[in-house]
């Protein structure tokens, strides 16, 4: 089973995302350790503090559920090899765009 | 037909309470998500890649109007105004808020429905054949005992904390239409010698990442002993049942490892050691209480055949076209039954929309008797139409968008969500599925091609049943990229088999025009146009059909 991400070394910038625990959207951790629905204002992280942030959002359990690190660039593209689960994540469903974050929420 | 009855009143409504303050707790923040968990889950919630899921129970697939029209009143208020239906007879919601969930489980236990037992390692749905009560091939209508055992089961203490989730699915006798030798039990309504009808008993069958055929522990039990042997199958499930292991725990593990013989004699001996007093016993009048609630529906004194339906088939090819694949026979002369398919090219197989169950509620409402059932291939019968009525459902089907004619043909394909919406998957399922519908769209070929059933799953995990396809999917992660494996040779049917593994998988875009040389190789190869896929695959094996697929000539 796949639930499980891959691990990510110290170097790889990673971003922290998880669920909102109320609705159940994909959330970004931002650098202001504030939670967003927009990936471009996730926060890129290496090392220790990429650590340190993912323990924040661990406690931060009333605003996410489940957070983890994904693999971006520097720049906050999505990379590595889930690469396609995260993008979908990101943009919502590749069968019915309607239903997915390009068609609006609700 | 079963109406919720007292039984599930107060315990529905209980459960919705509770899930009410566990949710209000988990929102303030005294609940951890860990502990929180396994509460949304016996409550059928689940977190998926973009959001809540809700999976709802329709206990045996059996719908009617009030019901279909509560699930698109959810589907239009909560989620974004559609539903997916699943093989285990369910439908789930992809993208309800946790903060409307309690909402939710209050509107469905007004319309006499629930989430209880869609997840969890307890006794989950208990599936059956969409024609039940309708088959022209059924020994008896199996929805009682269906009903029977979801009553016996639902919060049986003993029973929900079992090693690992435990699927029964029940069948009428005549050709299994509910995949009975792929679930944990399977039951199957025969006569003894004498002539009495009681149940061939089939355990240890199941899909996932071990996939089993399960074998047949009891040639006939009688009814009034039914569940005291259900019972004898769980306790040695529970006291032998793996807990160490997750994927390890299933029933079939364990009948696999003590082998048919070693299990039946645990079961037996374990049956046989039931002192009376702790025997479940089901009386008569229990029984005949819950028959009663299937009682058919009065049939007219129609005639065998329609005037009316065989002037429009002759004078409407389409409809003529459509009866063909999605018009079943049914027990009573002068009815059928229909197959609503929910597999038009190019949607997500299983979904339809708000709009289409208020419009196959509406159908059903006034041409059959206001029945509907859940298929596990993802579609939806109308169980009892009058032949008369036919043309006139066509025409209402197909101004929903209903009328796809291509019940168990190659498009009317079985697939799980997959990596589009689902958590724990390799692959895309969907678009492998709409692609290979694109591949096929020509009705003719479709027609020169003839019955074949292909499944997906993005994952092992099976949920797109893609080992008992004749032809299965299964995706693959090979370091990032989505890769299918395909399967041959599998059924679902009364000679279940596992699909064998043709070879190392392929690519997305190369999935359809391989699976077109397959097919293109069948029609070459078969020894008359009524020779089916399967049956020109169990003549010859798999070997010719491997050929086309990797593309030599
Ligand atoms: C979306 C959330 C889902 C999750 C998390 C999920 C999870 C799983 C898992 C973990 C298994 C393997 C169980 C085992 O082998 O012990 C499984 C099997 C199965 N699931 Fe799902 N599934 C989901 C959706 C579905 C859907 C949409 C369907 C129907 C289309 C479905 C029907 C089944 C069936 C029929 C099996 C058969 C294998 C068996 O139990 O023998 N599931 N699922
Ligand atoms: S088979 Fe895998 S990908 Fe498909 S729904 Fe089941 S768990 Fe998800």
């Amino acid at each position: 089973m796949s639930s499980e991400r891959p691990k990510l070394g110290p170097d790889i910038p990673k971003a922290i995302t998880g669920w909102n625990s109320r609705t159940g959207r994909v959330i970004y951790l931002t650098a202001d350790r504030n939670w967003s629905e927009s990936l471009s204002e996730a926060c890129v992280m290496t090392g220790d503090e990429a650590q340190e942030a993912l323990r924040f959002a661990s406690t931060d359990q009333v605003r996410v559920s489940d957070p983890y690190f994904m693999q971006v660039t520097q720049d906050g593209l999505i990379s590595g090899r889930e690469t396609l689960r995260e993008t979908i994540r990101a943009r919502g469903p590749t069968n019915h765009p309607m239903f997915g974050k390009q068609g609006g929420d609700l | 037909m079963y109406r919720y009855d007292e039984f599930d009143e107060g315990l529905v409504r209980q459960r919705a309470r509770q899930f009410r303050g566990q949710v209000e707790r988990r929102l303030a923040g005294e609940l951890p998500e860990e502990h929180f968990k396994p509460l949304r889950l016996q409550n059928g919630v689940y977190l998926q890649l973009h959001a809540y899921m809700l999976r709802v129970a329709i206990p045996y697939g059996q719908l009617d109007g009030a019901k279909l029209r509560g699930l698109a009143e959810i589907a239009d208020r909560y989620d974004k105004r559609y539903g997916h239906f699943t093989t285990r007879q369910n439908i789930q919601f992809n993208w309800i808020r946790l903060e409307d969930m309690p909402e939710v489980l209050d509107r469905l236990a007004d319309f006499g429905m629930h989430a209880i037992q869609t997840s969890g390692n307890c006794i989950r749905n208990v599936t059956s054949d969409p024609f039940a009560g309708a088959g022209a091939d059924e020994v008896e209508d199996p929805r009682p005992w269906c009903e029977i055992i979801r009553q016996w089961s639902t919060f049986h203490p003993e029973f929900s904390h079992l090693p690992r989730k435990f699927k029964i699915a029940v069948s009428g006798g005549g050709h299994d239409r509910a995949a009975i030798r792929v679930h944990d039990i399977g039951l199957d309504l025969k006569r003894n010698s004498e002539g009495e009808i009681g149940f061939e008993v089939i355990c240890g069958g199941g899909l996932g990442r071990t996939p089993h055929v399960g074998v047949t522990v009891r040639e006939w039990i009688s009814k009034p002993d039914l569940l005291s042997y259900l019972e004898a199958i769980m306790r040695v499930y529970n006291r032998h049942g793996r807990r160490d292991n997750k994927y390890k725990a299933r029933i079939k593990i364990l009948v696999n490892e003590l082998g048919e013989a070693g299990f039946r004699k645990l079961v037996e001996e374990e049956f046989a050691a039931q002192h009376e007093s702790e025997k479940v016993v089901l009386p008569q009048t229990e029984i005949n209480r819950i028959e009663a609630y299937f009682a058919p529906p009065v049939f007219d004194a129609a005639l065998p055949t329609s005037e009316i339906f065989d002037a429009a088939r002759k004078t409407d090819k389409s409809l003529d076209r459509w009866a063909r694949h999605n018009v079943r026979p049914h027990k009573i002369p002068g009815y059928a039954s229909i197959l609503v398919s929910l597999k038009p090219l190019g949607a997500p197989p299983g979904d339809a929309t708000s709009d289409q169950m208020r419009a196959i509620a509406d159908i059903a409402d006034r041409y059959a008797g206001g029945d509907i059932r859940v298929a596990h291939e993802q579609d939806l019968v109308l169980t009892h139409v009058r032949l008369d009525d036919v043309p006139s459902v066509f025409a209402a089907l197909q101004a929903a968008g209903l009328a796809t004619a291509n019940g168990g043909l190659i498009t009317d394909i079985i697939a799980c969500p997959g990596l589009d919406y689902c958590n724990l998957a390799n692959a895309r399922s969907i678009s492998v599925a709409n692609s290979i519908q694109e591949a096929f769209s020509d009705p003719n070929l479709e027609d020169l091609i003839g019955r074949l059933h292909l499944n997906i799953s993005g994952c092992i995990n099976a949920c797109g049943h893609h080992h008992v396809g004749h032809i299965g999917i299964l995706g693959v992660d090979k370091k990032g990229e989505e890769f299918y494996q395909v399967l041959f040779g599998g059924r679902a049917d009364e000679r279940a088999a596992i699909g064998e593994i043709a070879g190392p998988g392929l690519r997305h875009e190369d999935i359809a025009p391989a699976l077109k040389r397959v097919v293109e190789r069948y029609l070459v190869l078969r020894s008359s146009p009524e020779e089916t896929f399967i049956d020109t695959l169990e003549r010859l094996g798999q070997a010719p059909f491997r050929e086309a697929l990797y593309g030599a000539s």
